[in-house]
């Protein structure tokens, strides 16, 4: 009867893995071929390394502080894009995680009221949402009408690097919260209980319980915020009032140029150097929750 | 603690609804202005309906978000079974890991690598088009498909691998153990796969941006491209629509999960009878979904009439908001009712010269009709992109000014149609700027209005807007002009407020910066609209951009004598002049300027800015207009605008 069951078995899994393989195989793994296809050719399709260099060795020269000095132009813009990527990440950690677990102790009808509330803004275009905020922080906007009338001074915001970080952190703020909470839904009050009944106090029951038993959703939710602000480009657009350029801007800008071979050199390597992060996070974490 | 954990609740709520509660409140303000309110008003709701082309994009965003997430739940679904079932740890290990791929892989990668494929493949084929709804359905699927698995395939584990043995031992064949027993037990993740399915396909703009084809645009393409005129308050009508939609599903949903919940808690039996109502339940709304997606796709792909596909700048055409003409519409009636045939426009929009040559040239998309700027239009005729016109077929062509005509782009007329011409101007607020300081393109650089001052996010505008100052010449092909063009710019960066193209309306209106320069027909949609304490005004500098648009069949186009007939309905009187009052823009068609209702609306300071008097517009086009460059000076140029870019 078991084996009868199992060859069974094998064409039911036969049958309901096809699709997917050959979907999978045709417009998941091909395109990331064609992605180093074209960052390894030149416009006529022969073999050059030249993308890849230009990335690392283009130069250009800025004015600080009165002092002209020559910068490495992707490198610069790379490292930006790194930085704003994760403050974006922390601020959204720092104000995530503690509404995750005040909403993973609440009683279940407000867990749920208050995780759709969460998701909402998910459900908004993400186009009008950046806009609305570039109505709030603009030097003639809501912000600063309010701060005026309670006879504050104005701030300036709008075209800097905050206002990028705020768009950033508002656009990507329920996918930290999301799959923390998911986790510490699940996580089991006794241990908590029992940490305290040994003696634990707050702050240890959250260092040596909580956190270690949360980290999971923690990974999740840093790999959810980090990767879509690291790469976004509508965000510095319209916050950071074109002042300046991010890597997915630059992506862009070589796609709009009509550059396509240095757009996948770019895109490329963003993509190797976060594949490079994002195992080393993996390893990193999962030998501390071995031990 | 409790008070603390609420106050800390209560205060991200607030910034999560901040800008909703925001969008809610303007998108009932009077005025156009997103950040000054006036009074209450429903016109941005009127004005939403209205607008055929905001919701025909509503509903292709529906068409393919349902299409996306029920082939990818069904697929996703019947995949996470086998992965499930799969003993062989490496295969195993492999399928997890190309899962994972399109979760690692930040969008615009996953966008590109899709649309390098589609183009490659796609001239391998020969296809005149590579980008369509397929490929977007295509590229939705694969960003959803991993969601999808990654709910279900929990629920497969959690579940006893018992259940559907014991049913098959009892006589049932694997298909209905699956769907008896496994189906339920897993349906949870199902629902909430198909619902993540929905939600990212709805979102998505970054994949839909690189991989979205011809007469098949998505509302936030829509709304990125909206670069010649603002994001109205229209949007934000949209938005508040959907924002209670949503709310009132949510709160449907809620309902009926207590409800169950509270009736279960009664009797075991009626339990199960609850349970077994809502798997019900579920299933009918699946299968309710699904029925309608069919019949969308089939209504979708079954049209088989005549297709136009037009491709225009954003806002770029009369298209019956603020009770103008909607010119798409009235063309497809008087087409239905001069050659009794029905016919559809499917109309796309662009943000840029640029933006649309990128489409076209890599084959990405086809269109029967473009209109391009002068120094496009000539480098697409220098790679053979446009088809010559049939003026047998355009015998309105006559209303065309002989100032238009022969211009350098097009020296024999054969290629192409003026649609408008214009100048760039310099707009300041009189409030701020001394009227004194208000000549020459001086203004942009002058540190008294450091801050206020607004510049182009588009290289060859802003570079031009230098080499005018410089006296320059702006079609040279040597290094160092642009060097120095360049070295303007970045002394003027301090003094910057804004790099802009599309947030330049806003900025303007609600006096948030005071000095730009933009095109003249924009400068009074900007006036219309302006708060009360900003007092615009214009004047044209000495040496400064003259350009002309102009209509063209690209020579991927598929039916080249719809095109034309569109061509000249597009210069008969009626609509030309209608669409004139729309856009603004100096129109080079005698059946306009020549007629007095027309020029009586605009009244004499619009005249006077948008048709100056110039002793020959030919003379001076021909020495300000911009020319193709080469590919060499145009990478250039972008190298240099990146460097200004990381200042």
């Amino acid at each position: 009867m078991r084996n009868k069951h199992t060859s069974r078995g094998s064409l039911v899994q036969r049958l309901t893995l096809a699709p997917y393989s050959v979907w999978a195989s045709f417009f998941i793994i091909v395109p990331l071929i064609f992605v180093a296809y074209y960052a390894f050719t030149d416009s006529e399709f022969n073999f050059t390394f030249e993308n890849i260099t230009r990335f690392f060795t283009a130069t250009s020269s800025v004015t600080e502080n009165g002092v002209d000095k020559e910068v490495h132009t992707y490198l610069v813009i790379f490292g930006r894009s790194l930085k704003l990527a994760v403050i974006s990440t922390i601020i959204c950690l720092i104000m995530g995680y503690p509404i995750a677990y005040i909403i993973s102790r609440a009683s279940a009808r407000a867990q749920k009221i208050m995780i759709t509330l969460i998701m909402i803004p998910m459900w908004m275009n993400f186009l009008i949402r950046t806009y609305a905020w570039m109505t709030i922080l603009q030097d003639t906007g809501i912000l600063n009408g309010i701060l005026e009338s309670l006879g504050l001074r104005p701030v300036h915001i709008i075209g800097t690097e905050a206002a990028v970080v705020i768009g950033m952190v508002y656009d990507y703020f329920p996918y930290m919260i999301l799959p923390i909470y998911s986790v510490m839904a699940k996580m089991d009050i006794r241990l908590i209980e029992a940490a305290r009944d040994l003696g634990c106090n707050s702050v240890g029951v959250l260092r040596r319980v909580i956190w270690p038993l949360s980290l999971p959703g923690v990974i999740s939710g840093i790999n959810m915020v980090l990767i879509p602000s690291i790469s976004t480009f509508y965000i510095s657009q319209k916050l950071g009032n074109g002042m300046f350029y991010l890597i997915g801007d630059a992506i862009e800008g070589q796609y709009i140029a009509n550059n396509l071979h240095f757009a996948a050199a770019i895109a490329f390597i963003l993509m190797v150097i976060l594949l490079v992060c994002m195992a080393l996070l993996q390893r990193a974490t999962s030998r501390k929750t071995a031990v | 603690m409790k008070t603390a954990s609420k106050i800390y609740t209560g205060i991200i709520m607030l910034f999560l609804f901040a800008p909703i509660i925001i969008l809610l409140i303007f998108s009932f303000n009077e005025a156009k202005s997103l950040s000054v309110y006036s009074g209450f008003s429903l016109n941005w709701y009127k004005e939403l309906f209205k607008d055929a082309e905001t919701l025909n994009a509503v509903r292709n965003t529906l068409v393919l978000a349902v299409s996306a997430s029920l082939i990818s739940t069904v697929m996703g679904t019947a995949a996470a079974v086998g992965i499930n079932k799969l003993r062989n740890k490496y295969l195993r290990m492999t399928l997890d890991t190309v899962t994972n791929i399109p979760m690692i892989n930040p969008d615009i990668i996953t966008g590109i690598s899709l649309m390098l494929m589609f183009v490659f493949v796609g001239r391998l084929f020969g296809a005149a088009t590579s980008l369509s709804f397929w490929t977007m359905l295509i590229a939705h699927i694969t960003f959803c498909l991993p969601y999808v698995i990654l709910q279900v395939l929990p629920k497969l584990q959690q579940m006893d691998s018992s259940l559907p043995e014991a049913a098959m031992d009892l006589g049932c064949t694997p298909l209905r153990a699956f769907f008896k027993v496994e189906v339920p037990e897993i349906m949870p993740g199902i629902v909430t796969g198909l619902i993540m399915a929905f939600t990212l396909s709805l979102d998505d703009f970054v994949i839909s941006y690189f991989t979205s084809g011809n007469g098949f645009e998505t509302l936030p393409i829509r709304i990125y491209n909206m670069t010649k005129k603002t994001v109205t308050p229209k949007m934000y009508a949209l938005a508040t629509i959907i924002f209670f939609v949503i709310l009132a599903l949510l709160i449907l949903n809620n309902l009926v999960d207590d409800e169950a919940v509270a009736k279960s808690a009664k009797t075991k039996a009626a339990a199960k009878k609850e349970h077994s109502r809502t798997r019900k339940i579920a299933v009918g709304i699946i299968g309710g979904v699904l029925a309608v997606g069919c019949v969308f796709i089939l209504v979708f792909s079954g049209s088989r009439t005549l297709e136009l596909n037009v491709y225009n700048w954003g806002e770029y055409i009369s298209d019956g908001s603020d009770d103008s003409l909607d010119t798409v519409k009235a063309f497809e009636e008087w087409y239905e009712e001069t050659y009794g045939q029905k016919v559809k426009v499917n109309y796309s929009t662009y943000a840029s010269n640029e933006d649309m040559y990128a489409k076209l040239s890599s084959g990405a998309v086809s269109f029967d009709l473009v209109i391009p700027s002068d120094y496009m239009i000539a480098r697409m005729l220098n790679e053979d992109m446009l088809l010559p016109l049939d003026f047998d077929n355009i015998p309105n062509y006559k209303y065309i000014s002989e100032d238009f005509r022969g211009l350098y782009y097009d020296p024999d007329d054969i290629y192409t149609v003026p649609y408008t011409y214009g100048v760039i101007g310099i707009m300041y607020n009189a409030n701020v700027v001394d009227e004194a300081d208000a000549t020459g393109w001086e203004l942009l650089w002058n540190e008294k209005y450091a801050g206020d001052i607004l510049q182009f996010n588009n290289s060859r505008d802003a570079f031009a807007t230098a080499q005018y100052k410089l006296d320059l010449d702006i079609n040279s092909t040597d290094h160092a002009n642009w060097d120095r063009a360049l070295e303007e710019l970045k002394a003027q960066r301090p003094l910057v407020k804004s790099y802009v193209m599309d947030e330049i309306y806003n900025m303007m209106e609600s006096g948030e910066a005071a000095i730009a320069a933009y095109y003249a027909g924009d400068y009074f949609t900007m006036v219309d609209a302006q708060a009360e304490d900003v007092d615009l005004r214009f004047y044209y500098p000495d040496h400064t951009n003259y350009f002309v648009d102009a209509m063209c069949i690209p020579s991927c186009c598929q039916n080249k004598e719809l095109a034309e007939i569109f061509i000249n309905y597009m210069l008969s009187p009626e609509p030309a002049i209608a669409n004139a009052e729309y856009i603004y823009y100096a129109c080079p068609n005698s059946a306009v300027y020549e007629d007095e209702g027309y020029m009586e609306d605009l009244g004499e300071e619009a005249i006077a800015i948008l048709y100056p008097e110039m002793e020959s517009f030919r003379e001076l086009y021909n020495k300000y207009a911009y020319r193709n460059l080469d590919n060499e000076t145009l990478s250039y140029i972008n190298t240099l605008w990146e460097t200004l870019k990381i200042g």
